[in-house]
């Protein structure tokens, strides 16, 4: 009477008495609504089912991922078997999960599915065994099975099944939920922990620059995190490294490359200019670390706003285009293959250069998210379709012009098939003028108010550079009246627009550079009237033209503004 | 810019002070206009006038214009460096009559 001893010790423990199974259900049914703990909650449902049907012992079984092994989750009383694993057919709880038909085993001696190897293991002696699967909607889910009553004639009855079953299935409801809820909670944390990576991400790009600065990009990823980069930063010397990339693959193992990648080439830019041998340097590392058959398709690049030339380097990405001020185009095929994909022959070798010189032109960068992205139905924008995006916006300030393209491919409709990522290095061309020495560089609005502190800007900058009182005088009034000219004819008096003007000196030249972003303006309607003709208003240029040795407006390409470059030798 | 009207003699005396610019030569011209409509000779003192434009000038030429076609006197008087040195650009120091001070511009 060992087990009948146990269970009572058990009982008084609890210091419960259930009398009947309804009041059980209820039991069982708040432990699993309160508790976040299914293990737990498990435990004592199989200890109050075993105890309520006065049997020496129970056992939860769950049916694995796989659906291939039971495993025992709870136990209670006589044994202690929890976390035995068992085939999903084996013994009378396997033939009970398979057949999904609750049984009584009146004498297990009798029954050829009878598993004696826990016997054998715990020493204790099965004589009779009732067990009810669980599932829920078809879906089989384990098995409770209580072995040996003890009270009365020690034979589980007919209505011990049923109660066992209607426990059962409440037992297995509660499974159910509890997993739904796991998920959802994991899901959402998951989310969760992709949007931190994506804002991470984010700040690994770079902050957009306003006109006239010559670079602009844009990165739109397909999902939450991006396997698309780009990136730039000026370095001391008032060059600029860009660079643009596109991890394989889309999701966080490729963020987290894309992550590294960035932040090597942001880290080692500052010191080596070379795209080069930046390139060659990381391929290097990623060859040595990345996990096998990812790579990165890369382009680097280092810009010189003043003598527009850029130098790239290609690793297996899509080719650059070159727009030249004509409306020309032409591809900058890469010369290797993508980074991390087999090192260079020579641990010093370094990759291939192209040098090119802008020349007033726009060199486009992107991925093939932006070629491949879809346009209309399955129709994909390819390089004609981009080429055609960029030169009918080619009157508009870069940034806009690259968010024209992607508004075209985001037009259609569902998720992005890949992320979009796409830069442009704008080389001012005429606008470059930048010989000698930077004095001033300012950019205002388009309004007369504004007239007077730009005056004081260049008289203090003139003061500073030894220039006669006279002088200064002077080249203040030209100044004024360059950007009134700018104000009434270009912008037609809108207080709109933007006007930058720039001062250099070049030895003893004076150069004053002057840039708008008005439609184009015709030179020969410029001239300076005729002073015999005493008439109000048409006097500025011919005040300009007076005091500047020379004087040259060039409008610039793609009605994108117009130039002023004068000079006045400082004797 | 700020400017004063006052009467001396039968004449209008406007002063200005400051800069006559873009911003502020409406105003200028505002005010010459009117005096020249008050058929008074006018007098323009430019002894605080720090700096013109040709948008300033062009109120001075428009309002030498306006006076002559009535048969008004129009001088400026005791024009400042600044200003003279614009006038000089513009070839207009010879157009307009130029007094050093207001007794010398009465007086002739």
């Amino acid at each position: 009477m060992a087990e009948r001893e146990s269970v009572d010790k058990l009982l008084s423990e609890s210091g419960e008495n259930i009398s009947d199974h309804l009041e059980l259900l209820a039991l069982m049914g708040s432990d699993f609504a309160s508790s976040r703990d299914l293990e737990t909650t498990l435990a004592k449902a199989v200890e109050r089912i075993t105890r309520y049907l006065d049997a020496a012992g129970g056992a939860l079984f769950l049916l694995d991922e796989t659906g291939k092994k039971l495993r025992c989750h709870a136990c209670s009383g006589a044994t202690e078997i929890a976390g035995m694993v068992l085939d999903s057919d084996q013994g009378i709880v396997g033939r009970c999960v398979q057949e999904n038909v609750g049984e009584i085993v009146r004498d297990v001696s009798k029954d050829a599915s009878f598993h004696g190897g826990v016997d054998a293991e715990t020493g204790f002696t099965t004589r009779s065994i009732l067990c009810a699967p669980m599932s829920v909607k078809g879906e089989r889910i384990g098995a409770i099975e209580l072995v040996n009553k003890l009270g009365g004639d020690g034979l589980f009855a007919p209505s011990d099944l049923s109660v066992l079953q209607g426990l059962s299935s409440s037992a297995a409801l509660a499974i159910v939920n509890a997993r739904q809820a796991e998920a959802l909670v994991e899901q959402e944390r998951v989310k969760r922990e992709l949007e931190l990576a994506a804002e991470i991400q984010r700040s690994l790009l770079p902050e957009a620059r306003p006109e006239p600065f010559p670079i602009h990009g844009i990165n739109v990823p397909a999902r939450t995190v991006s396997g698309d980069f780009f990136d730039f930063f000026e370095i001391e010397d008032g060059t600029i490294c860009f660079n643009l990339g596109d991890v394989s693959g889309k999701g966080m193992n490729a963020a987290l490359l894309m992550a590294k990648t960035a932040s090597l080439y942001r880290c080692l830019g500052k010191t080596i200019t070379s795209p080069g041998k930046l390139l060659a340097i990381l391929n290097r590392e990623i060859c040595e670390t990345t996990t096998r058959g990812m790579f990165v398709t890369m382009v680097g690049g280092h810009f010189d706003p003043v003598s527009g030339v850029v130098r790239l380097a290609n690793a297996g990405h899509e080719p650059p285009l070159y727009r030249r001020r004509d409306g020309t185009y032409t591809a900058l095929e890469a010369e290797l293959p993508p980074l991390g994909i087999m090192p260079m022959a020579g641990p010093e070798e370094d990759f291939p250069e192209t040098e090119i010189s802008l020349e007033g032109g726009t060199l486009y960068v992107f991925t093939d998210g932006v070629t491949e992205g879809y346009i209309e139905g399955d129709e994909t924008l390819e390089v004609e379709g981009l080429k055609a995006m960029l030169d009918a916006n080619a009157d508009m300030p870069a940034a806009d012009r690259l968010n024209a393209v992607i508004s075209r491919i985001r037009q259609t409709e569902g998720p992005l098939r890949d992320d979009l990522t796409l830069l442009a290095v704008n080389d001012a061309g005429p606008a470059r003028q930048a010989v000698g020495v930077g004095l001033l560089r300012i950019n205002f609005p388009s309004l007369p108010g504004k007239l007077k502190e730009v005056r004081e800007a260049v008289t203090g900058v003139l003061k500073e550079e030894g220039c006669p009182a006279a002088l200064q005088a002077d080249l203040v009034l030209v100044i004024d009246e360059a950007c009134q000219n700018i104000i009434r004819h270009a912008y037609k008096g809108s207080t709109e627009g933007e006007i930058t003007l720039e001062i250099r000196r070049d030895d003893d030249d004076l150069i004053v550079l002057l840039r708008d972003f008005a439609d184009t303006v015709d030179v020969t309607k410029i001239k300076p009237r005729d002073l015999e003709d005493i008439r109000p208003g048409g006097l500025g240029t011919h005040l300009i033209r007076e005091i500047m040795d020379e004087v040259e407006i060039t409008p610039l390409p793609g009605n994108s503004g117009n130039l002023m470059r004068m000079s006045k030798k400082l004797e | 810019m700020k400017h004063e009207i006052r009467e001396t003699g039968g004449a209008s005396v406007v002063a200005f002070e400051g800069d006559v610019d873009l911003e502020t030569s409406p105003t200028a011209r505002k005010v010459l206009l009117d005096c020249v409509g008050l058929k008074r000779p006018v007098l323009v003192d430019m002894s605080e006038v720090t700096y013109i434009d040709s948008s300033g000038v062009a109120s001075l030429v428009e309002s030498l214009q306006a006076a002559r076609k009535t048969g008004l006197d129009f001088a400026l008087v005791s024009v400042s460096e600044a200003a003279l040195r614009v006038l000089q650009l513009a070839r207009l120091d010879r157009v307009f009559t130029i007094h050093a001070t207001i007794e010398e511009a009465l007086g002739g």
